[in-house]
């Protein structure tokens, strides 16, 4: 007999403002991508051919799986994931709704900043380091035999000295810059409009019309 | 079908254009981020392997996945519909499909036992046509076929798009073709031993398969026989869920000859006819079908296509797949319809990369 679509209750009463509709979406593709089972693991994102394409494909799958990121006490990575936390990892990439007020849009944007600090800080210790962002580098350039073996690590370094000389000012020659933390990735951060750059927004969806 | 998620049609080249160079290095994984995420939320590929989803129920369950129970009077109306659907009309067709069978089992068998000739070419044809319109007819079948004077003649191949295994039967109700085809055990290949006495169908054995110049070379055998049926074949290899048309596999083309293309698109309102085979067997399948409401669609045949001076068999492949899928409504994708199974080829994904390094060098951040 007709009956409504089955979701788990906890997910529609979470904190991100989607629609229901979006809700559900997002649910059919969470039980398309974990093969109708509850739970979602590392080796289910190998389904998606779209994924493929991109370099830094094992970070994105990753920060699904990561603690901070799905806002728990524990660290490390969770071996696999419910509907729930799909949606949290997801509310990462709201876009900006209008209405909201300057402490919301600040939080909003620190959420944001903070995911991305979590893509390069692997090792989870707070802090950038140059190895770390030397990875990050060479997996975005990774497979490409047109780039000199260098490349990626004149990158990363020029990179982090431009980095060292905005957070700490001009340094002494024995002065070592530790890495970055998460307050310096603010500092770098600032007066870019990432709330912009990284959204996905949700089309209006059209009702769904009934036959009588 | 629509998508949910607007897409960002920025290329890379506009987004790191007018960049610093210290948002530059951080900013291109902004761009890899949303693109994975979008990715992640709906992709494009894996769409077209559900089926359709329609905007108005047509009393089938299955069809929408999203119903809500809206009234009584509604649920009464489904409910009587699941009576007739398997009470009244499955038994009828079940019938109707078994005597299609049978006769064709029998008729071909018959007809085979004669020395080559054309009375036995004229009874061939007419025992297979017959059997497929009682076969048709078992599916409720409502076929509207278009521009019948491009049907495929003798000696050419006929190609289409592939959206269930009842697309032969939806041809051969209208004309004479010889298959191509695996040889299966059970009942399939019963009909299948039955109908080749008949008719020269080219039924290859499994390891006959993997040797692509075999098979090559006894299609060409077949198509150079000007007195031998169209061939009919499926190029894209696997059931797409009839909103769009995925690669074509080059091998068909490479055959020579004339090429019939023609599109058939299914309506769904009143039955689905893909068979999404990772997730139903084949007789699940058919009970489906059997108890849908029917199966209407629209046959497209369209004018004969040769391969042009200096075409490869890949770019002719493409252009009679673009036809195809403007005459039927269908969009196009360049994916290849093996990925319902198997995953990206690492050329694409190199192809990106290198895009995208090419990009950081000329903007100088090297050195």
């Amino acid at each position: 007999a007709p009956g409504a679509a089955r979701l788990p209750l906890s997910a529609l009463a979470h904190p991100t403002p989607v629609t229901a509709d979006q809700i559900e979406h997002l649910h059919r593709r969470f039980k398309q991508l974990s093969n109708d089972k509850p739970t979602i693991r590392k080796e289910h994102f190998d389904s998606i051919p779209d994924l493929e394409f991109n370099p830094i494909r094992c970070k994105i799958v990753q920060a699904f799986f990561d603690r901070r990121n799905l806002r728990q006490e524990e660290d490390g990575l969770a071996d696999e994931i419910n509907f729930e936390d799909f949606l949290t990892i997801m509310s990462y990439f709201r876009p900006i709704e209008p209405n909201m007020d300057e402490e919301q849009l600040q939080r909003f944007r620190t959420d944001k900043i903070k995911f991305l600090f979590h893509m390069y800080d692997a090792d989870h210790d707070g802090i950038i380091t140059l190895q770390e962002y030397r990875n990050v580098v060479e997996q975005l350039l990774s497979g490409n035999p047109h780039l000199e073996k260098g490349a990626a690590r004149s990158i990363a370094d020029g990179a982090m000295l431009e980095a060292a000389q905005t957070c700490v000012g001009p340094m002494g020659p024995n002065q070592v810059y530790e890495g970055i933390t998460f307050d310096d990735f603010l500092k770098i951060w600032r007066g870019i409009d990432i709330e912009t750059k990284m959204h996905v927004r949700f089309l209006n969806m059209e009702p769904i019309a009934h036959c009588c | 079908s629509q998508g949910i998620i607007e897409r960002d049609e920025t290329t890379m080249e506009k987004e790191i254009a007018g960049l610093h160079r210290v948002d530059f290095e951080f900013s291109d994984i902004f761009y890899f981020c949303r693109k994975g995420f979008e990715a992640i939320v709906e992709d494009e590929v894996t769409q077209r392997f559900s089926s359709e989803e329609l905007v108005s129920w047509n009393l089938l369950t299955r069809t929408n996945v999203n119903f809500h129970y809206v009234s009584l009077w509604l649920t009464v109306v489904w409910g009587v519909g699941v009576v007739v659907r398997y009470c009244f009309l499955l038994p009828l067709r079940f019938t109707l499909a078994a005597i299609g069978i049978t006769s064709m089992i029998v008729g071909t068998t018959v007809v085979g036992q004669l020395p080559n000739s054309s009375v036995k070419s004229y009874l061939s044809e007419l025992v297979h046509l017959t059997c497929s319109r009682i076969l048709v007819r078992a599916l409720s079948g409502t076929i509207h076929y278009h521009n019948k004077e491009n049907k495929p003649q003798k000696g050419g191949i006929c190609v289409a798009n592939h959206t269930s295994p009842i697309d032969a039967i939806i041809l051969t109700n209208d004309g004479c073709y010889a298959m191509v085809g695996q040889v299966h055990g059970g009942l399939m290949g019963v009909i299948q031993r039955a109908t080749v006495k008949a008719c020269p169908h080219v039924w290859f054995e499994r390891s006959e398969v993997k040797d692509r110049h075999l098979v090559t070379k006894r299609l060409r055998e077949h198509v150079a026989d000007k007195s031998k049926l169209p061939i009919l074949i499926f190029p894209e290899g696997t059931c797409i869920n009839n909103t769009s048309v995925m690669m074509f596999k080059k091998g068909s083309f490479e055959i020579g000859g004339t090429i019939y293309p023609v599109a058939i698109k299914y309506d769904p309102q009143f039955g689905d006819a893909f068979w999404n085979s990772s997730k139903y067997n084949i007789v699940s399948y058919l009970l489906r079908i059997m108890t849908s409401w029917a199966i209407v669609c629209d046959v497209w045949y369209m004018p004969p296509m040769v391969r042009k001076e200096g075409e490869d068999a890949v770019q002719f492949a493409n252009r009679v797949r673009s036809a195809i899928a403007q005459q039927g409504g269908l969009t196009e994708l360049p994916w290849d319809g093996g990925l319902k199974r198997a995953k990206v080829k690492d050329t694409f994904r190199e192809e990106q990369q290198k895009n995208y390094s090419k990009m950081l060098v000329r903007n100088g951040s090297v050195g």
